[in-house]
Order: structure tokens, then C-alpha cells, then sequence
């Protein structure tokens, strides 16, 4: 039970961190409007990675597993390009609230909201299919002994309840520190996709070097551990991590966080208008 | 980094052109995989399957695999995990390292399905309780079924057969027309108008034969094979057709001094040397064997059936049959691949490929042909409509092989 637990519990916190982030910066710059668009984009990803799931279950052919891994490889990668493209609009657009762009930043925003949908349904959609693939063996087996299935359902609702808190927790953050983290927060999370995309491409061997390591931590953070589930879930840190992950990882995070944080700083001060879309913002959010 | 202003950042404005490109991109990335990467799901056992799935019982110590050896093909694994950690099942290739497959995930209390496509050999099995370290390890041994594993390999195979078969063709013919030009050449050199007369249309059959190979090299095909009329403003005359036009002269034509037939000659044959210096590396894609067929029978349609090829000597149908000849052997590489794919297209071009050739039986007078001039319009209409019918077909042909 608390295994099946734990694997709901990670995927669905993998899935759920990228959704919540982008949700919270939806609401504290006041564009409730547009969250149907996300929760459109996590409801296609979910219906279809359980069809496809049972289908796979269920169907006359099943995917290699070759294939299943360059799916979630291939899809994890683009997600990483798409959060990318998300943070930096993000900070595009919260920094001209201020002002008397307004309308201009509601078009704006209203036209990347289908950019919205699609990053939405692959945040949740790189999980979706190897999460769905787990549900189905455990909807299988409830007629044995419905623990799995509780335990794997239990999870994904705790990962949903952690997502809800850090929801209502970034809520209160101040406006300008709840942009600068987000950020932060999702070019580490992406980092972590990406080198999850790669290992997966390594272990369907269309990218070479699976077994060349460059740090094994499993015996401090055994992979099964709730810590080390809430590691991977959060951040997608593998405990046995290969050269070409790290690398990736690094190259990804080092220089997008330099030129998100030295945007940052280089912003010229106008906190008289943050102030007041600050307060607009939180406004409409409570 | 409290007070820190709200971030600047200017990234273009996203277009629509771009979020379409976007989705895309999405899309490309999972749709082409989904359509390749399918593999039969063996189903519980039933009629043919003697075994069902192969049964695999993960815990804290044990990884057992119900069976040693199996045949080869599609493989199916049940993995239950018995234990109170989450496993992970790994199919291993013989060196332990390399993974044909796995199932992750696999919950206390579970049972997930791993469907492998398996050629005969020697593999690893390893069950990964805690997904940590190398598993709990055994040997499987997969013996050799019968059953080919995936069509596609097979025939690829065939396919790399037939360029290997068409290449080593190109090879063969090209040495014979080093060997032929030399004759000619030094017989022409030497003035022996008549062996150089008797030589010319039987030695360019080897050039005909293999001639998209050798107009591939851009460089020696107008050295050896310009004709008068396709000649650039300043090029220098040389190759076959300047010695054609000097051994079935035109009237009022100046013949060659001996020493202008001298270099012509030494040129034919240097030229000849350096094609088949490089046509023994040129390397031959399975599109190159379908194209070049094509290409031999437009060289028909243009060149032979018109009788423009051999404005002087005449000795075109040598060049048509040499034709083809290239473009048949290039088909019959590619038949067994061919008949695997699209045996319809295959007895077609066969049918198509004998009446063009029984209609050119007809012309045939001793080793060689009639001349050119002495068919008659009806004679070269009813030739040219079996070009045309067998070129339909054998357009198809490379796309039916490649793709
Ligand atoms: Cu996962």
C-alpha cells in the first residue's frame, strides 16, 4: 500500500508542479479568466493518456517499449521548451501590468493562452501515459485486493492536496518575490524534465551513455523513500543521475537562470505601478 | 530578492503561426512514434501460443522467470511484484547493459505486462526491488523460431542484397569498357577505320548500360558522351561521338589528321580510366537503382527512339538495348524486395520489361541490330509506345522499394 502510495504520490506531483505554478501566476495577475484554458489543457492530457493506457492494456498491439520511452523522452523535451518560452513571457508580461498597457497585456495574454493550453496538457501528458499504464495494472488487480489502486489513488490525491497548498502558499507571497521564485521554480523544475527526457532517450538507446554515471546517490536517497520520491517528484532528481543528464541539467539551468535573474536586475525600477497592479492583482485573487 | 522590480524581459511576441508550430512540433515529436513503435500484445494463451506470457515473480531477494529459454519473436512478460517494494523489471541484451526492455512502476500487489520483440540470442533478465543497484539477475536464452522477427528486416535485407548485386554490376561493366575502349582506341589511333567501325556500337553497350552511374560524374560525361549538337559555346569536342562523326563522316566532312586522332583516342581512353577509378567506390542507395532504371528508359524516349544519339553511325538500337539491359538488371536486383512489397507492380514491370524486348528481338541482324535509318515510322512508333508503357510502371519503382 504505501509503495503504490508513493508512485502516485511522485507521479502526480511530477505532473502537478509545472499546472499549479502557472496557475498561481493566472490568478495573482488577475486573468482568472483564462484558467479554464489550463484546466482544458490538464483535462485533454488526462483523457487521453488513459485512453491510450487502456488501450495499451487492453488493446492488439501494444507500444514497444522503445517507443514508449521516446514518447515520454520526446514530449519532456518539448515540455521543457515550452515552460521556457512560458517563464520568460511570464516576466514579460507581469512587468508591463503596471502600466497603462493593460488592455494590450490582456490581448497579449489572451493570444498565448492556447500556448497556455498546450503547456498545460504537456506537463501533465509526459506522465500521463506511464501513470495511466500504472492505473490500469492496479484497477487489474482490485478484483485480488484493491489495495494498489487505493494506495496509487491516495497518492495522486496527496499530490493534488500538496498542490492545492502551494497554491494558496505562493498566493500570499508578495507580487514581486512570487514572480522572481516562480521563475526560478520552473526553470529548475523544467532542468529536472529535461534531464528526465534524456535519461529516457538513453534508456531506449537513442542517446548513448545510460550507464556512464556521474553520481550515485541511492544508498543516501533510496528512490523508494518518501524522501526521495518527493526528490524525484518535485525537482526529478534520480538518485543514480548519468553524465549526459548532469550536463544537460547544468547547461540548461546555469544559463537560462542567469539571463532570467539578470533580467531581473537590469528591470528599471518602476515600483510605484507594481505597487498598484501588485494590489490589484492580490485583490482579485482573494 | 525583496524590492527587486517585476522582470523585464522582451521575447517576441508570440504569433499564431508560431503556437501552431508549436503544437506541431508536440504532435511530430509523438505521432510518427505511435505509428512505428507498435508490436503485437500477446494475448492470453490461445490457439497457436503453446506458452502464454512468460511469468516473472519480483521480491525483496528473488526475481523468478517461469521459463530459461523461449523462442524467439514477440515475448511477453507478466511481472508480479510480490514484495513490499516498488520493482522494476529489466530485459537485458547478452552484455548486461544494453535494455530491450522494461517495465517500471510496478506497485506491491501488481502485475504489469512487458512486450518484447526478440531475435534468437542470449539476454539478461534483472528485477530491480527499491529501483535501485543492478537487480536480482538470471540468464534467457532465446533460440531461433523460424519465425522471421519483423518483415522490415528481412527485407532490407533483400534490398541491400540487390544493390549489392547491382553495384557489383556497375563494377563488371565498367571494366569491360576499359578493356573496349582501349581496343577501339588504339585501333582508331592507329587509322584501322574498320575494326574501329566494327568496335564502336558493341564497346558503348557497357557505357549504355551504366550510364545514370556514369553521368553522375558531371565532369566526364560531357568528356565522353557530348554529342555535336549539345555542345557548349568554347567546349572542346572529345569523347565517342567526335570519333563517330570522324569514322561515318557526313558528306562534305574534313577527316582528322592523324595526329588529332591520336589525342582524341589517348583523351577516350584516360577519361574511361578515371570512370572507372571512381565507379569502384561509388555507392548505391536502393533510390539510385530505382532512379537510374527510370533515367536509362527516358534516355530511350529522348535519345534512342529519335534517333538522335548516333546521328552518324546509326547505331542506336545497340545503344536502346544497352539501355535496357542497365535498367533491367537494376529492376531484377530489386524484384525479390520488390515482389515483397508490391508483387503486382512486379509482374507488371516483368511483362512490360519482355514485350519491350521481344519488340526489339525483332531489329536484332547477327551480334548487333538494324540501323536506325532503316526502320520505318511505324516501326519506331510501335517501339516507342512499349517505352512509354513499361516507363509508367518503373516510375513507381523506387518509391515502392524506399518507402
Ligand atoms: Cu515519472
Amino acid at each position: 500500500m504505501t509503495a503504490n502510495f508513493l508512485i502516485g504520490l511522485r507521479e502526480g506531483l511530477e505532473a502537478t508542479l509545472v499546472v499549479v505554478l502557472l496557475m498561481a501566476y493566472l490568478v495573482k495577475t488577475g486573468r482568472r479568466s483564462l484558467l479554464p484554458r489550463l484546466w482544458a489543457g490538464v483535462g485533454i492530457a488526462v483523457a487521453v493518456s488513459i485512453a491510450f493506457g487502456a488501450l495499451l492494456t487492453f488493446g492488439p498491439q501494444g507500444l514497444t517499449f522503445a517507443a514508449q520511452e521516446a514518447i515520454g523522452g520526446g514530449l519532456s523535451i518539448v515540455a521543457v521548451a515550452l515552460v521556457t518560452w512560458m517563464v520568460f513571457w511570464m516576466a514579460r508580461t507581469a512587468r508591463s501590468l503596471g502600466g497603462e498597457l493593460k488592455s494590450q497585456v490582456d490581448k497579449l495574454a489572451d493570444g498565448a493562452a492556447w500556448g497556455l493550453v498546450v503547456v498545460a496538457a504537456l506537463a501533465v501528458g509526459r506522465e500521463g501515459l506511464e501513470t495511466a499504464l500504472f492505473l490500469w495494472a492496479a484497477a487489474q488487480a482490485a478484483g485480488e485486493s484493491s489495495q494498489p489502486l487505493l494506495g496509487a489513488l491516495l497518492g495522486l490525491a496527496v499530490a493534488a492536496g500538496l498542490g492545492y497548498l502551494l497554491h494558496r502558499g505562493v498566493l500570499k507571497v508578495n507580487l514581486s518575490r512570487f514572480f522572481t521564485w516562480t521563475g526560478v521554480g520552473l526553470i529548475v523544475i523544467a532542468g529536472g524534465v529535461l534531464a528526465y527526457g534524456i535519461h529516457d532517450l538513453q534508456e531506449a538507446g537513442i542517446l548513448p551513455g545510460l550507464h556512464n554515471l556521474a553520481f550515485d546517490v541511492s544508498a543516501a536517497i533510496p528512490p523508494s523513500s518518501w524522501y526521495g520520491t518527493l526528490l524525484k517528484g518535485t525537482l526529478n532528481l534520480s538518485p543514480a543521475t548519468t553524465w549526459l543528464e548532469a550536463g544537460a541539467w547544468l547547461l540548461y539551468v546555469i544559463p537560462v537562470l542567469y539571463f532570467y535573474i539578470r533580467a531581473n536586475r537590469s528591470a528599471p525600477a518602476k515600483s510605484s505601478g507594481n505597487a498598484v497592479a501588485g494590489n490589484a492583482a492580490t485583490s482579485k485573487a482573494a | 530578492m525583496p524590492g527587486t522590480p517585476l522582470p523585464k524581459m522582451t521575447l517576441p511576441k508570440m504569433t499564431s503561426r508560431r503556437r501552431k508550430s508549436l503544437a506541431l512540433v508536440a504532435a511530430a515529436a509523438a505521432v510518427p512514434l505511435v505509428l512505428t513503435g507498435c508490436t503485437d500484445n500477446t494475448k492470453t494463451p490461445g490457439s497457436s501460443a503453446s506458452a502464454g506470457p512468460i511469468q516473472v515473480t519480483s521480491n525483496k531477494t528473488e526475481c523468478k522467470v517461469s521459463i530459461g529459454s523461449v523462442p524467439s519473436g514477440n515475448l511477453s512478460f507478466a511481472v508480479k511484484n510480490e514484495g513490499t517494494e516498488i520493482t522494476e523489471f529489466y530485459l537485458l541484451a547478452e552484455d548486461g547493459l544494453r535494455i530491450v526492455g522494461e517495465v517500471e512502476n510496478i506497485g506491491p500487489g501488481l502485475t504489469r505486462n512487458l512486450v518484447v520483440t526478440a531475435p534468437a540470442g542470449k539476454y539478461t533478465t534483472a528485477c530491480k526491488p527499491g529501483m535501485q543497484g543492478d537487480g536480482i539477475r538470471a540468464a534467457l536464452e532465446v533460440t531461433d523460431s523460424g519465425n522471421k522477427t519483423g518483415v522490415d528486416a528481412d527485407f532490407q535485407k533483400l534490398v541491400d542484397t540487390g544493390v549489392q548485386q547491382y553495384t557489383a554490376y556497375v563494377r563488371d561493366q565498367t571494366e569491360q569498357l576499359v578493356t573496349g575502349t582501349k581496343a577501339f582506341a588504339d585501333a582508331y589511333a592507329a587509322g584501322d577505320a574498320t575494326k574501329a567501325r566494327e568496335l564502336y556500337a558493341a564497346t558503348r553497350m557497357h557505357w549504355e548500360r551504366i550510364e545514370p552511374v556514369a553521368e553522375s560524374f558531371g565532369d566526364l560525361d560531357p568528356k565522353l558522351d557530348a554529342r555535336e549538337a549539345d555542345l557548349e559555346p568554347g567546349q572542346e569536342w572529345t569523347g565517342w561521338h567526335r570519333a563517330e562523326k570522324d569514322l561515318f563522316p557526313p558528306a562534305g566532312y574534313t577527316a582528322l589528321t592523324a595526329t588529332e586522332r591520336a589525342k582524341i583516342a589517348t583523351q577516350l581512353v584516360s577519361d574511361t580510366e578515371e570512370l572507372g577509378k571512381r565507379t569502384r567506390t561509388v555507392v548505391l542507395p536502393a533510390d539510385k537503382l530505382g532512379n537510374g532504371a527510370k533515367e536509362l528508359l527516358d534516355e530511350v524516349a529522348r535519345g534512342k527512339v529519335t534517333g538522335e544519339e548516333e546521328i552518324w553511325s546509326h547505331t542506336d538500337l545497340w545503344d536502346f538495348q544497352a539501355n535496357v539491359d542497365g535498367a533491367r538488371i537494376a529492376f531484377e536486383n530489386l524484384k525479390p524486395a520488390l515482389a515483397q512489397k508490391d508483387p503486382a507492380l512486379a509482374t507488371s514491370l516483368d511483362e512490360k520489361f519482355a514485350a519491350l524486348q521481344a519488340e526489339l528481338k525483332k531489329y536484332a541482324k547477327g551480334d548487333g541490330f538494324a540501323y536506325y535509318n532503316e526502320l520505318g515510322p511505324a516501326e519506331v512508333q510501335q517501339l516507342a509506345a512499349l517505352v512509354d508503357a513499361l516507363g509508367e510502371p518503373l516510375s513507381k519503382l523506387t518509391s515502392a522499394v524506399v518507402l
